[in-house]
């Protein structure tokens, strides 16, 4: 897909687990591995602020994009 | 899901359940009726003749044989949209917005199809026994509630459909 999801990387950077992710913004661990490895089909805009709110950052530093080759 | 709607949908199996065993009673009455014609077809054709039901008792052997496949025909058809709708009900206890029912409802909408189109022969065939008046000749034909009902079958098949690639979207959601 075009649209790469840098969760990890943000994780990274914050030293947070998806688990810790998970716990604190109230979203499954299931569904934050869909979004994290890419396999999601959508997001929603509450999910995005969640996630934004929780590891402080712009939606641009979560996602990118990229041609496909 | 609400206790109401677990009820109702137990209801519903249960009645499914009694009407297959309904089903089951029809065809062994159309199997017995079939040997009975066979076995004591003087004794049937002297009673037949006495109701003053039948404008030719004597010679109608054939088309009773005629009206008991139909008959069977319309119990197969009548079979299959029941364990049809039993799998739907058993499906939406969990989630009924899967490709495989709007698939179910859309064989239903046919099979109610194949009835209506198997009450035209049976209704043609029982008028040309039957005294007018009588009830026997009232059977089959064109039936305003069957048509309906597969227009209703159709038209709920494309909203299961609709429904199942919704979900398939929304499992994608994150």
């Amino acid at each position: 897909m075009a649209i790469v999801v840098k969760l990890d990387d943000l994780l990274h950077a914050k030293r947070m687990t998806l688990t810790d992710l998970s716990d604190r913004i109230g979203i499954t661990l299931a569904n934050l591995s869909i979004l994290k490895t890419g396999k999601a089909k959508a997001m929603r805009f509450s999910t995005l602020e969640a996630i934004c709110t929780e590891l402080d950052c712009q939606p641009g530093d979560l996602l990118a994009f990229e041609a496909d080759s | 899901m609400p206790k109401t709607h677990s009820t109702l949908l137990g209801v519903t199996g249960g009645l499914l359940w009694l009407m297959l065993a309904l089903i089951a009673v029809l065809f062994l009455l159309v199997i017995g009726t079939g040997a009975a014609l066979v076995a004591i077809w003087p004794e049937i054709a002297a009673e037949a003749k006495n109701s003053q039901v039948f404008l030719d008792a004597a010679t109608m052997r054939p088309q009773l044989f005629a009206l008991l496949g139909l008959f069977a025909a319309v119990l197969a058809a009548a079979l299959y949209i029941l364990r049809k709708l039993q799998a739907l009900v058993a499906s939406a206890a969990s989630d009924p917005f899967i490709p495989a029912n709007a698939g179910r409802l859309r064989h239903i909408g046919w099979a109610l199809v194949a009835v209506q189109l198997l009450a035209l022969p049976l209704g043609s065939v029982a008028r040309s026994i039957a005294v007018p008046t009588s009830q026997f000749a009232d059977m089959g034909g064109i039936n305003l509630n069957g048509i309906l009902s597969i227009l209703l079958a159709f038209v709920l098949a494309a909203v299961f459909e609709k429904g199942a690639a919704m979900r398939a979207d929304l499992e994608g959601t994150v």
